[in-house]
């Protein structure tokens, strides 16, 4: 089922939940919707769901312009953060309850309900009531329960914040192969990009009630095109520096009064036009080196991840993240020289903060 | 249905579209907020709103016994007659302040003094203990008033059979009827036993939630116990009770099941009537054999305009700010 | 703290500074109280009495103050010393009764100015008799006092008062309990000869110092306890002490239930010795008459059923939709819904009894419904009942609704359900613990209703066991109080059940659903 939504817009009394969102979603496709707590993500969800309303736009199921239809007959299944599981009702009844309102026939289901909960492999668990379950079990059920009743799209709203690290990475790609399998529509919400990077087709990057970019999780992170969507996703963040960029000697150079960097010809042609701009530039393009064309730099803070140390480096007016091999043994007060990776940086206009490369 | 606005950052705009929006809402989903809402509509109607017209009506009107009619239109209309009486009753004069009397000194020793010792008592011993002795106050609520008022008539009669001057004659004290020579005293403690528990559940459940951090502060920082309910816990009461003097002014200006049981305003001539029982007494109860709807209704009246007064005011100050949340559900 | 206070102490066996300060604690009582009495005395009492209340609550108030002051007086100078028990137990215990001798002393001559405590003027016949074979024999006469005057000489044997025989004791006793000028018409043998002699008692003052003694040996023993009294019992005798009356009643209550008769609290047979336990007094459940009427006791029981129950489930049905549709639904008017039910939960319904009169007599003439909720119904009597809980009723709902997660119900919309089938299928189990406090509150409301019936109900087949009590007590014939009692007993049984069972739900729900407003 396409989901095509046109020009959404959502109010509540003086707040703006969500402002003149445009977005497409394939047949099949897997959306994630991802942003900060506030965004209007989940405001959008529930109104593909039917709980709200919008205060303008249009929602299109396929051909279907859905804005009055009940929730109930929308066919969608959802997936909340807290399960939302009917406490009083054992997992049989939870997930056979979207059956039992369609009136289907008590045998039917039964072995839908047989079916389900066998592919989420619960089925020894109809009996108990969501209460003797765990996370991952409640979890399933949620899911069960949505996916029973065979519907159109299928809505998640961050599912799986409430599960432990462990769980959440055999949640995600079960979650991905099902949907995979079924062919379903999915939008996701979440607020996690490592999330909606591994699941998601496309991702859609929503800040303050706008959409900030609807791209594939490649393209976001290559090729961000504004510097929210540089600055939010990946983790570490995007390292950030006000430079000119200028023609010399043949090439291009972005400098301020700390650095002085080579920059690629096909970037820095369509920088240079603009004069003072961001560069942004990510962590892991950045390396410690002990010899050559570099710039030095004092290390502030050392944070060790494991595979990687993390530093916060300072020069001269700037702070970066650079991640070293922590075989290195750096530690904070040393100096070490940095080298650029310049083939990756990103430029940004500083008045619209759009970027200048990819738009 | 939904209209769209037109300057999204213009608040006053934004406003101006709620209302107009929630106008225009479609029919059906009032309609099934209005089901879920229409028994206790009804219920509401019938023994609230309707009431209230015809006791406004009745108070302008002389029916009585002898011209008995349950037909408004056959009633006879005296306009404000009744009111003039009341206003030169010296009888109405003497229950004013009967009730002024009640009222104040019930409220102040029983429902707010006591109910704060016992609140205050009750959470400084061992919870489970105290609980207990706050549950034991529940009892005079939950027992029937004939039930409760015959406990305490047993402890007012004359000796031999009464518990007080069982008492007294033991220790070599003059005996005598209670309720005839001490009738005040048992009014105000059969009612303030009652009272104690509203209070004391709102004065507990204010003191246990403020918090543990900031009492064992208190007490870190060298205040006793007596200094930290002096310095701590009865400047943050001050909300309950002022909630609780308020509620319960209303509630003691208009109950009258205990007194009417008690006493009947005797003994004597209204020795202890008081205004709500005057109304029950003038239009309800035919113990002087003529009953004075009107009159009555008059004296029910002057109370139904205090009651309407406190709890509008009572609405503002106590609870308005309850009512914002909004549904978030937004369909049927 | 108290370390800091006295490290600099001089050892000795007094010290005049905590001495002082001891005495000081114990005249700040004095004079905290005594002001009271003063207020209560000298300005409350006139002050009522010039609005013409008759009352004696004012002179109640400070009798009983001035019989507490002293040893209130003393306990607070047992208590200042505590602190410094532990370091100089000798010195503290000295300090404290030294100070409480001090306190003594300025109390008593308070006493003895003010005619109070030992020094109250008492009824008097004006003479002193002693103990003496067959009565009490006259020792002295006050000159001119009411006995003199009435004839009575020094010599004369007392031997009884009106029929009754006395002693010098029973004497004593009898003319103490009396009241202001109440005659006393004694019998006196003169002489080998009996007369007989009316006197009337009079006020006499009273300043024999004697009496001081016992007083001063009480005060001792008070600041005594009060010193190694274990502080953390005083919250217990206090709450203990305040619930006294309380509990008495109870206890009386069970006690007559199952006794021939009381006097007091002592349960009697019919030759008035103490025991007289019988079970007669339950004869009334299996058809006896109670105190000589004879009713049906389980037609009034049955009545008293229908009423609590037809309350309960009505009440709950009602407010539990109107709970949702405040809670969880949008529509036009909600904000106005919910001012106007906040102002009906404030509002006084009880005020409105007389017109709910007419409007009862209205409903009865309804075709086909009237029959069951007009005037003289137990269903339109409860109606009136659930009318006036309402209010209370859905706001509590809508308290408890508000607490169920919003995604719960989503969930349910999405799964198909109606508004309807969420709220009766989905969110009205969840809110179980909500709708037992408020089922259990309409319940005992029906079970006790008193007023409503008794002003909407006439004749014998309407009324439930409280108006029935009402009956019997205002019955003109004697009552027996211990059958009476047994039918009490028998209305608070389910009461009582209940409270054993579910006193948290009658604690939260009693404040009237407020737990929000501190």
């Amino acid at each position: 089922m396409e989901v095509k939504i046109e020009n959404l817009k959502k109010q509540f009394g003086q707040v703006i939940g969500v402002k003149d969102l445009d977005l497409n979603v394939r047949d099949g496709e897997f959306v994630a919707l991802l942003g900060p707590s506030g965004c209007g993500k989940t405001t959008t969800l529930l109104m593909l769901a039917g709980i709200y309303k919008p205060t303008d736009g249009t929602i299109r199921f396929g051909d279907r312009v859905v804005n009055q239809v009940q929730p109930r007959d929308r066919n969608i299944g959802m997936v909340f953060q807290s399960y939302a599981l009917y406490p009083h009702m054992t997992v049989f009844g939870n997930i056979s309850y979207p059956l039992k309102l369609k009136k289907v026939p008590k045998q039917e289901q039964m072995e839908r309900v047989e079916r389900v909960a066998n592919t989420m492999g619960i089925g020894g668990l109809l009996d108990r009531r969501p209460g003797q379950l765990s996370g991952g079990q409640q979890q399933r059920v949620a899911l069960g329960r949505a996916l029973v009743k065979e519907p159109d799209i299928l809505l998640f709203d961050e599912p799986l914040s409430n599960l432990d690290a462990r769980l959440r990475l055999t949640m995600r790609s079960e979650i991905k192969q099902l949907q995979n399998r079924l062919g379903i529509t999915a939008i996701y919400v979440t607020h996690d990009q490592v999330e909606a990077m591994t699941m998601a087709d496309r991702i859609a990057v929503m800040n303050q009630g706008v959409l900030q970019a609807f791209d594939t999780p490649e393209d976001l992170y290559d090729r961000p095109k504004t510097l929210f969507v540089a600055g939010f996703v990946g983790n570490p963040p995007m390292n950030f520096a006000d430079v000119s960029v200028m023609a010399e000697h043949g090439g291009f150079t972005a400098r301020n009064e700390s650095i002085r960097l080579q920059v690629p010809a096909e970037r820095g042609q369509k920088a240079a036009a603009a004069g003072k701009v961001r560069m942004g530039i990510r962590p892991e393009d950045i390396h410690v080196v002990d010899e050559g064309d570099a710039v030095t730099a004092e290390v502030v803070i050392v944070e060790p991840l494991g595979r990687d140390a993390m530093l916060d480096v300072r020069f001269g007016s700037d702070q970066f993240l650079v991640l070293a091999d922590p075989q290195k043994h750096i530690r904070a007060g040393d100096q070490v020289k940095l080298h650029f990776d310049m083939d990756s940086v990103q430029f940004f206009d500083l008045q619209s903060e759009r970027s200048l490369l990819w738009n | 249905m939904t209209q769209p606005t037109t300057t999204l950052d213009d608040q006053f705009t934004a406003a101006e579209s709620r209302t107009r929006r929630s106008r225009k809402k479609s029919l059906s989903s009032n309609m099934a907020a209005y089901g879920f809402l229409a028994p206790a509509g009804f219920l509401v109607i019938t023994f609230f709103l309707v009431p209230v017209v015809i006791i406004f009506y009745l108070s302008m009107t002389n029916l009585s016994t002898s011209n008995f009619t349950t037909d408004l239109s056959a009633m006879q209309f005296v306009g404000l007659e009744n009111f003039r009486i009341l206003f030169n009753d010296q009888f109405a004069a003497k229950i004013f302040f009967n009730t002024v009397f009640y009222v104040l000194v019930t409220l102040s020793l029983f429902n707010v003094t006591l109910a704060l010792i016992v609140s205050l008592l009750s959470t400084h011993i061992e919870r489970r203990a105290g609980f207990a002795f706050r549950a034991i106050w529940i009892l005079p609520r939950i027992t029937a008033a004939t039930v409760y008022i015959m406990l305490w008539r047993r402890l007012a009669v004359e000796a031999p059979y009464g518990i007080i001057n069982q008492v007294n004659t033991l220790l070599g004290q003059t005996t005598y009827n209670y309720l005839d020579a001490r009738p005040w005293e048992f009014v105000i403690v059969v009612n303030g036993f009652i009272g104690v528990s509203f209070g004391m559940i709102i004065f507990t459940s204010a003191i246990e939630s403020i918090p543990k951090d900031l009492l064992n502060a208190s007490l870190v920082d060298g205040s006793t116990i007596l200094q930290r309910i002096r310095y701590v816990i009865l400047p943050l009461l001050r909300w309950p009770l002022l909630f609780v003097v308020t509620y319960q002014t209303l509630s003691l200006l208009t109950s009258f099941e205990q007194i009417l049981l008690l006493t009947d305003g005797g003994p004597g001539l209204y020795a202890t009537e008081v205004w709500s029982l005057t109304a029950y007494h003038r239009a309800l109860s035919n113990y002087f054999g003529n009953a004075q709807w009107g009159y009555g209704s008059a004296f029910a009246v002057v109370l139904v305009i205090i009651g309407v007064v406190l709890a509008v005011i009572y609405m503002r100050v106590f609870r308005f700010n309850e009512l914002v949340a909004e549904p978030k559900i937004e369909v049927l | 703290m108290a370390a800091l206070a006295h490290s600099d102490d001089t050892p000795g066996v007094l010290d005049v500074h905590s001495l002082l300060r001891t005495i000081r604690n114990g005249l700040i009582v004095v004079v905290a109280l005594s002001l009271i009495v003063v207020i209560l005395t000298a300005f409350l009492r006139p002050l009522i009495a010039s609005v013409k209340v008759d009352e004696s609550v004012t002179t109640t108030l400070a009798q009983l103050v001035i019989l507490v002051l002293p040893y209130i007086a003393y306990i607070a100078a047992g208590s200042a010393v505590r602190d410094q028990l532990s370091d100089h137990p000798l010195r503290a215990v000295l300090t404290a009764l030294l100070a409480t001798l001090v306190l003594f002393v300025v109390i008593s001559i308070g006493h003895f100015v003010f005619h109070l405590g030992p020094f109250v003027p008492t009824s008097s016949l004006e003479m002193t008799f002693t103990e003496a074979e067959g009565g009490a024999l006259v020792e002295s006469l006050v000159p001119g006092g009411v006995a003199e005057e009435a004839g009575v000489q020094v010599g004369d044997l007392i031997t009884a008062v009106r029929r009754d025989p006395v002693t010098s004791g029973t004497l004593s006793a009898l003319i103490a309990r009396s009241a202001e000028d109440s005659p006393f018409r004694l019998r006196i043998v003169r002489g080998g000869e009996e007369t007989q002699l009316t006197v009337r008692t009079v006020l006499a003052g009273n300043d024999d110092l004697g009496k001081l003694l016992p007083g001063l040996v009480v005060a001792l023993i008070v600041t005594a306890v009060a010193i190694f009294w274990p502080g953390q019992w005083t919250p217990y005798v206090i709450l203990l002490a305040i619930l006294l009356p309380l509990l008495i009643g109870y206890f009386w209550l069970i006690i007559a239930t199952f006794s021939y008769r009381t006097e007091g609290l002592i349960p009697l047979d019919g030759q008035g010795n103490v025991g007289g336990w019988t079970l007669n007094n339950w004869n009334f459940l299996f058809g006896a008459d109670i105190s000589g009427l004879n009713v049906s006791i389980w037609q009034i029981t049955l009545n008293s059923l229908i009423i609590a129950v037809a309350m309960m489930v009505i009440v709950l049905l009602v407010s539990s939709m109107a709970g949702y549709a405040l809670s969880r639904m949008n529509f036009a008017g909600r904000r106005a819904f919910l001012s106007f039910t906040l102002v009906l939960h404030g509002f006084p319904a009880v005020t409105l009894l007389i017109p709910i009169f007419f409007v009862m007599s209205y409903l009865g003439k309804v075709p086909l419904v009237g029959e069951f909720i007009g005037f003289n119904k137990p269903v339109g009597i409860s109606l009136v009942m659930v009318a006036f809980e309402l209010p209370l009723g859905v706001w509590l709902m809508k308290g408890f609704f508000d607490n169920i997660p919003w995604d719960i119900e989503r969930s349910a919309l999405i799964d198909g359900a109606s508004r309807w089938r969420t709220y009766w299928e989905i969110l009205l189990p969840q809110i179980r613990p909500g709708i037992l406090a408020l089922g259990i509150f309409a319940f005992i409301g029906g079970w006790n209703a008193f007023l409503i019936p008794q002003t909407y109900s006439t004749g014998a087949g309407t009324i439930n066991l409280p108006v029935f009590l009402r009956q019997l007590i205002n019955e003109t014939a004697p009552v027996n109080w211990n059958q009476v009692a047994a039918v009490g007993m028998f209305q608070l049984i389910p009461v009582f059940i209940i409270f054993i069972f579910a006193q948290e739900y009658l604690l939260n729900i009693y404040a009237g659903g407020t737990k929000g407003s501190s």
